[in-house]
């Protein structure tokens, strides 16, 4: 706990008033990196002792903040949005790994892996009581059984990516030429603990939960087998009556509303010790009013709760507010090129509006981030240094300066390069000498957001350049990444988005020279290059993969094609009655560690 | 009669067909696919596309039309993208929460709105009248989400009587029949009595109205000479008589509670077929999205038509033959 701590503190990231003392002896490295205003831990360290009697008859009330009914896909491999994964989650997820706070996997999980470099194949071992919430085995089928959910050519999965092609005969099974998986045995039959994955290659990726070769779930295939995968997701096994490996098994759904849950006495881990959870959706605009009026202990770890709600929540009694830095980050993008269909790769434009690395640079200078997010954000959101949040503890560049704001600079990088005012006009021409208009395309938002792009228009203006919005409005969310994910455009030359990250930070599925999802279309041989280096044969040294992810950082800030904008904490409220909250990465044992310490909420 | 309705009934139906091809062409033309929502690191594009592919959602859209014409008569509305679930399915998980909520808030609007409406005409220009008709055109004045909001905070949050969100407790549900009804009946109190409240202002104006007319009718006066009393007078002829037109008028009333639903289960996170209304647009869930605005619309016009109906009943001068 201590050494997590440090290690956060020593990143500049967060830091408890009691850990301080203990983080100063290494705050040296945190100076040139961006912080949070606001300090939160991920835990909640309750001294009060608990109420046994309370926690044994009492039900914990969750509220999971989202402005629809919940889908009711219990499924992770069918799911498609948080909030099922959020309601579902004290069933477990199904999961099986354990992870450390890097979310490395380690041993001890439902399952163990071991990855063989020279064999090239990667071996998950069930634990002998691995057991499903109805009291039958988990088998080495169930584990091969989310492949072929994910990969069946009439599958509603969303899942499915061109890295699962890198496990021999999956490419073959979800194109449907072939009837099974040949890529994934059972060494001690299909009833056995074992399953083998087969591969063409094995990365240094694969030591990670979240990467996309190797799936980290299991499917009750017993339970679910007579469903035809294409039914899977509107199934009453999936949506009425799901069962799980987790500490909670779910006595009942409300669709859409609610799901309520009882201990797992089939579960090999941790006893869960409150007698029942309930989760409930929350209208967005209501959740800070339900949490003062101190109807819920907290909201799921990782549910969307704003700046807006922290200003709102910050002082309310009984409640302490937790939080870690989210799996996510603001970014600018800048459209340099464009996507060929033919060769489905992406091409810069070396002669694209925006393919001026001083104008990019320039454009970063010229915003006040850090005012920005500090008025906005009210110190749950800060400006971004890098193109890696800082969750990822160990990839994280803390160094890193990113582009604080910087007039003179802005005005001085866009004069050296040509980019000057001619002929007493007001905006600055390009070093060709003709009319300079940019684009900026930004999503329409809440009123703070609306607030921030007018800002970062009048930054622009300041320096000289007529930045203005497509279209001359903001766009709605549709259209706007329908205009961006266009092979080619030229309605956007700017745009500020977002991109919630998998627990395996890799970037290459976003900035990769064939991604469709690189919308800017920045590629560059050094890129490819030192993307390439995260996972090679070198890469499972551990130091030399960070490194590598380091070089990334530094050469994408000076690049500035894609621009770090701003990180954000996931954050929530915890009610006082609470022992034992603690949502950072390495606790895997979060439902069954939860006990209370008075019978009603505070 | 017969004639009148079964005219009537036919006209309905190239207006259905009508309504559903600019809906289908609508949806359609809204930026964005059901995958949209889709981007993130973690999906395939070509994942993405394939399901676009096996969905149909890159044919034309007479094509799409159609297929969704044949799946119609086959009972068939489609799958929902966003539930991966039977529109059919879904629609009907909603639809009784919508249909109970809007159900309790007409009775209460009723309750309400007829007493006020009788008595405003009876004490015609004096105080009550007076403050009844403030009250009306206030309720009348102020938009329905405002008195939402406003309604769910103090008594919701403030005072904690109401529950703020769902239809029924996740305690209540599972927990015997009684528990359960009397979850659902105490989350719709609150909308319910708020929607009552504040949708009275028609049935009171055309009530006064009415029975501001029919107290100056000659049949009125020859009861008052053969000295009825004025209580009974009051029961028997006017309230009857001035409660015709009302009557007709419920039709109306169910549409525009069916509309009003959109604001009322947003903002009470109330799960029916308003608010599956809202998601399914910013979602692109274009099954859902047809589906629901062809079921609005054909209750509009099932609405309309029951209020011709009583209407040609209580009054035979409006039917057309």
């Amino acid at each position: 706990m201590d050494k997590k701590k440090l290690a956060l503190s020593a990143m500049a990231v967060l830091a408890t008033v009691s850990l301080a003392a203990c983080s100063s002896n290494k705050s040296s490295s945190s100076k040139s990196g961006t912080t949070a205003s606001v300090k939160l831990s991920p835990a909640y360290n309750n001294t009060k002792a608990t109420d046994k009697t309370a926690t044994k008859n009492s039900t914990l009330k969750v509220a999971e903040p989202n402005d629809s009914p919940f889908q009711g896909i219990s499924d992770s491999v069918l799911a498609t949005n948080s909030e099922d994964a959020d309601v579902f989650a004290p069933g477990g997820s199904d999961s099986l790994w354990k992870v450390d706070k890097n979310y490395k996997i380690v041993d001890g999980g439902l399952a163990n892996q071991k990855i063989n470099r020279k064999a090239k194949t990667v071996t998950i071992t069930l634990r002998s009581d691995a057991k499903w919430s109805n009291g039958s085995k988990v088998t080495a089928k169930d584990i091969e059984y989310a492949y072929e959910v994910i990969a069946n050519p009439k599958t509603t999965s969303q899942q499915y990516s061109a890295d699962f092609n890198h496990i021999k005969g999956m490419a073959a099974y979800h194109t449907g030429k072939s009837k099974t998986i040949s890529g994934i045995t059972y060494p001690d039959g299909q009833k056995g603990r074992t399953a083998v994955i087969h591969l063409d290659s094995v990365t240094p990726a694969m030591k990670y939960s979240g990467n996309s070769f190797i799936w980290s779930t299991v499917e009750p295939y017993e339970y679910i087998k007579n469903v035809p995968i294409a039914k899977l997701a509107s199934s009453s096994q999936v949506r009425k009556a799901p069962i799980f490996t987790g500490a909670y098994k779910l006595d009942k759904v409300v669709e859409g509303e609610s799901t309520t849950w009882s201990p797992n006495k089939y579960y090999y881990g941790k006893t869960p010790q409150i007698k029942h959870i309930s989760i409930n959706v929350v209208s967005s605009n209501n959740i800070d009013k339900a949490i003062q009026s101190g109807k819920y202990d907290f909201t799921v770890p990782g549910s969307v709760m704003h700046g807006t709600d922290y200003k709102q929540l910050k002082n309310t009694k009984n409640y302490k507010l937790v939080g870690q830095p989210a799996l996510s980050y603001d970014y600018f993008g800048f459209n340099v090129g464009h996507y060929d269909t033919k060769s489905q790769k992406n091409v810069m434009d070396k002669n694209s509006k925006m393919a001026n690395k001083s104008l990019r640079q320039a454009m970063m200078y010229a915003l006040n981030l850090d005012a920005v997010t500090k008025k906005f954000g009210y110190g749950v959101t800060w400006r971004a240094n890098t193109l890696i949040p800082p969750i990822f503890d160990k990839y994280y560049d803390a160094s890193a300066k990113g582009y604080p704001l910087n007039i003179k600079k802005a005005n001085k990088l866009l004069t050296d390069a040509g980019y000057k005012k001619r002929n007493g006009s007001k905006w600055r021409s390009d070093p060709n000498g003709k009319k300079l208009t940019i684009y900026f395309g930004a999503m329409t938002g809440t009123s703070a957001q609306a607030a921030e792009y007018q800002d970062y228009l009048q930054q622009w203006h300041k320096v000289g350049l007529d930045v203005q919005f497509t279209g001359g409005k903001t766009m709605e969310m549709n259209s706007f990444y329908s205009t961006l994910q266009s092979p080619k455009q030229s309605k956007i030359d700017v745009y500020a988005a977002a991109w919630g990250l998998s627990s395996e930070p890799t970037p290459t599925q976003l900035y990769g020279e064939d991604a469709t999802y690189n919308m800017g279309h920045f590629v560059s041989k050094k890129n490819t290059e030192l993307m390439n280096k995260m996972n090679n044969n070198k890469a499972w040294n551990d130091a030399y993969r960070t490194k590598a992810f380091k070089d990334w950082q530094e050469y994408m800030n000076d690049q500035a094609a894609v621009a770090p904008g701003s990180f954000s904490y996931n954050w929530g409220p915890v009610n006082k009655r609470v022992k034992g909250f603690d949502m950072s990465p390495k606790n895997n044992e979060f439902w069954s560690s939860l006990s209370l310490t008075s019978s009603s909420l505070k | 009669m017969w004639k009148t309705i079964l005219r009537r009934f036919l006209i309905m139906i190239p207006e259905v067909i009508i309504l559903s091809i600019l809906v289908f062409l609508l949806a359609k033309a809204m930026p964005g696919d059901p995958f949209t929502g889709s981007i993130n690191p973690k999906a395939d594009p070509q994942q993405i596309h394939h399901l676009m592919k096996i969905n149909g959602l890159y044919d034309p859209w007479y094509q799409q039309y159609w297929q969704w014409v044949v799946h119609l008569f086959h009972g068939n509305l489609g799958n929902s993208y966003q539930y991966q679930e039977p529109v059919t399915r879904l629609i009907a998980g909603r639809a009784g929460n919508t249909l109970w909520l809007a159900l309790f808030t007409m009775i209460l609007t009723y309750a309400f709105a007829l007493p006020m409406g009788v008595f405003a005409g009876r004490h015609e220009g004096k105080l009550p009248d007076t403050i009844i008709r403030v009250y009306t055109y206030v309720t009348y004045c102020i938009p329905f989400f405002v008195i939402l909001v406003i309604g769910i905070w103090i008594f919701g949050y403030v005072f904690g009587w109401f529950p703020t969100t769902g239809s029924i407790s996740a305690e209540a549900s599972g927990s015997g029949w009684l528990q359960t009804i009397g979850s659902r009946f105490y989350h719709i109190l609150l909308p319910g009595i708020l929607g009552a409240l504040f949708g009275t202002v028609n049935i009171v104006q055309y009530l006064r109205s009415e029975v501001i007319d029919a107290k100056g009718s000659d049949y009125v006066r020859t009861a008052r000479s053969k000295g009825v009393p004025s209580k009974d007078i009051y029961r028997h002829h006017i309230f009857r008589n001035s409660l015709l037109p009302i009557a007709a008028f419920a039709g109306y009333s169910i549409t525009g509670l069916l509309n009003g639903s959109i604001f009322t289960e947003t903002v009470f996170s109330y799960p029916g077929m308003g608010l599956l209304f809202v998601n399914s647009i910013s979602y692109r869930d274009y099954t859902v999205i047809t589906a629901l605005v062809l079921i609005y619309g054909i209750l509009n016009l099932i609405g309309t038509l029951l209020s011709d109906i009583i209407l040609s009943i209580v009054d035979p001068r409006i039917r057309i033959e």
